[in-house]
């Protein structure tokens, strides 16, 4: 009672943010937490009632007391709720950026049984079967998807999404890790097969890059 | 972009500098100036990223025309010129995303107050008031719409602790001064001031910048 679950919550938010993927959305505790709010505010309903809109502070300190601090409480807990979902939705926001298919990954990591996200094996979810996305989550990485879409829209030439790294070479050799099929460049059409070698034009395989077809060689 | 360049800029015969150059050194200065400094600046409004676009256009379907061409000193001149946009499309990119991470980080500041509002551009306002309105809706239908009324809104002041995040004004900055001015800064324990010279850097706090790189006596760098 009182801030305890929501203080567990914001110890998972700080956890999440050192991790290298996405923990399990921890629909008990949010569930918990907001239970423990509509009580409260139900206690202060209670504690009210027999004043009829006439409540003096200074008649009955005991009850402001306890009205203060489950007013308190209650506040305390959305920020809790609050600081929770951030975290999560911008490390979503990230991975949109990146171009990953964030609802498809959080699937497969499911189904691989470990970090999609680049992360060490076996530190994935531990509830298997089901994403650790909440279902409001992923509605929110694909309404996401489509605003960040439509901005980018506005930029076509730039590509928004693009490296932020200052570019150095206009060529770079690259290794293919995965089978990609073949790819039409300025130069002619390049076929990648995995474990070859290629000279090519860096924006013309930044995506490849990015989804982890090809590794930049240095 | 080096000094050299920025020492130009403040020479009398800055005017002999074509336009295009002009740009380029504009928009160096905006993504410099919005690295740095903590809070997001003013969109530039003279019209220089509808010019940059246009030019950018204008590049590629230059390149395009000359891949055709075999000849090996076209080729070369080819390198050279797209290395050069993928160097411009970087500035703009960077420049856009440093705008972008910051308009999400303090949404809800930037857009209540309607004289910082102004800074943002058309698509980025409408950007940061659609993200907004998603995560919103996203809080409601995770935990919000179960709280109690009173509850749910996400710009209380209640407690005299305001929920909307505000960047912090305070924080260093380095500055470079493009004339002969006084600085002042308010210190932790007491306020300076220092007669600075053409040329000087300082390193003082965003809020007592401000004012300095608003009037163009410096520039932050």
């Amino acid at each position: 009672m009182y801030g305890d679950l929501g203080n567990k919550l914001v110890q998972h938010a700080k956890r999440t943010q050192n991790l290298s993927h996405l923990p399990p959305y921890q629909t008990e505790l949010v569930r918990a937490v907001t239970r423990e709010v509509r009580d409260l505010d139900k206690d202060v309903a209670d504690l009210l009632e027999p004043f009829q809109g006439s409540f003096n502070p200074a008649n009955d300190q005991a009850t402001a007391c306890t009205l203060l601090v489950n007013h308190l409480s209650m506040r305390r807990n959305k920020r809790c709720l609050l600081a929770y979902h951030r975290t999560r939705a911008d490390r979503l926001e990230e991975l949109v950026w990146k171009g990953y298919d964030v609802v498809d990954l959080a699937g497969q990591q499911v189904r691989d049984g470990q970090g999609g996200f680049n992360g060490p094996p076996g530190m994935a979810t531990g509830n298997g079967g089901t994403s650790s996305l909440s279902p409001q989550e992923e509605d929110y990485v694909r309404q996401y998807s489509d605003l960040l879409a439509a901005y980018k829209g506005q930029w076509t030439d730039i590509d928004l999404t693009g490296s932020l790294e200052p570019p150095r070479d206009l060529f770079i050799d690259v290794r293919v890790l995965k089978d990609a099929g073949e790819i039409q460049t300025e130069y002619g059409a390049i076929t990648l097969t995995k474990n070859s070698q290629f000279y090519v034009r860096q924006g013309d395989v930044e995506r490849l890059i990015a989804q982890g077809y090809l590794q930049k060689l240095s | 972009m080096d000094i050299d360049d920025i020492l130009r800029e403040v020479d009398p015969t800055f005017d002999s500098i074509p336009e295009d150059t002009r740009d380029l050194q504009a928009l160096t200065r905006a993504w410099v100036a919005e690295r740095s400094s903590p809070e997001l600046l003013d969109w530039p409004i003279d019209g220089l990223f509808e010019r940059i676009n246009e030019r950018i256009k204008q590049q590629i379907e230059k390149i395009e025309e000359m891949t055709g061409d075999m000849d090996p000193k076209t080729n070369f001149a080819l390198i050279v010129i797209q290395t050069e946009l993928e160097r411009y499309k970087y500035l703009v990119r960077s420049y856009l995303r440093a705008r972008i991470a910051k308009i999400d980080k303090h949404t809800l500041h930037y857009l209540s107050n309607p004289v910082i509002r102004a800074r943002l551009s058309p698509p980025e306002l409408a950007y940061a008031t659609r993200h907004q309105a998603l995560l919103h809706n996203h809080y409601l239908s995770s935990f919000l719409s179960s709280f109690p009324a009173p509850l749910q809104n996400l710009n209380d002041t209640a407690g005299n602790i305001s929920m909307i995040d505000a960047p912090d004004l305070d924080t260093a900055v380095f500055i470079r001064l493009l004339g002969d001015t006084r600085v002042e800064g308010r210190g932790t324990d007491e306020d300076g001031a220092m007669d600075g010279k053409n040329g000087d850097i300082v390193i003082l706090r965003w809020s007592d910048a401000k004012k300095l790189v608003d009037t163009g006596v410096a520039e932050i760098v």
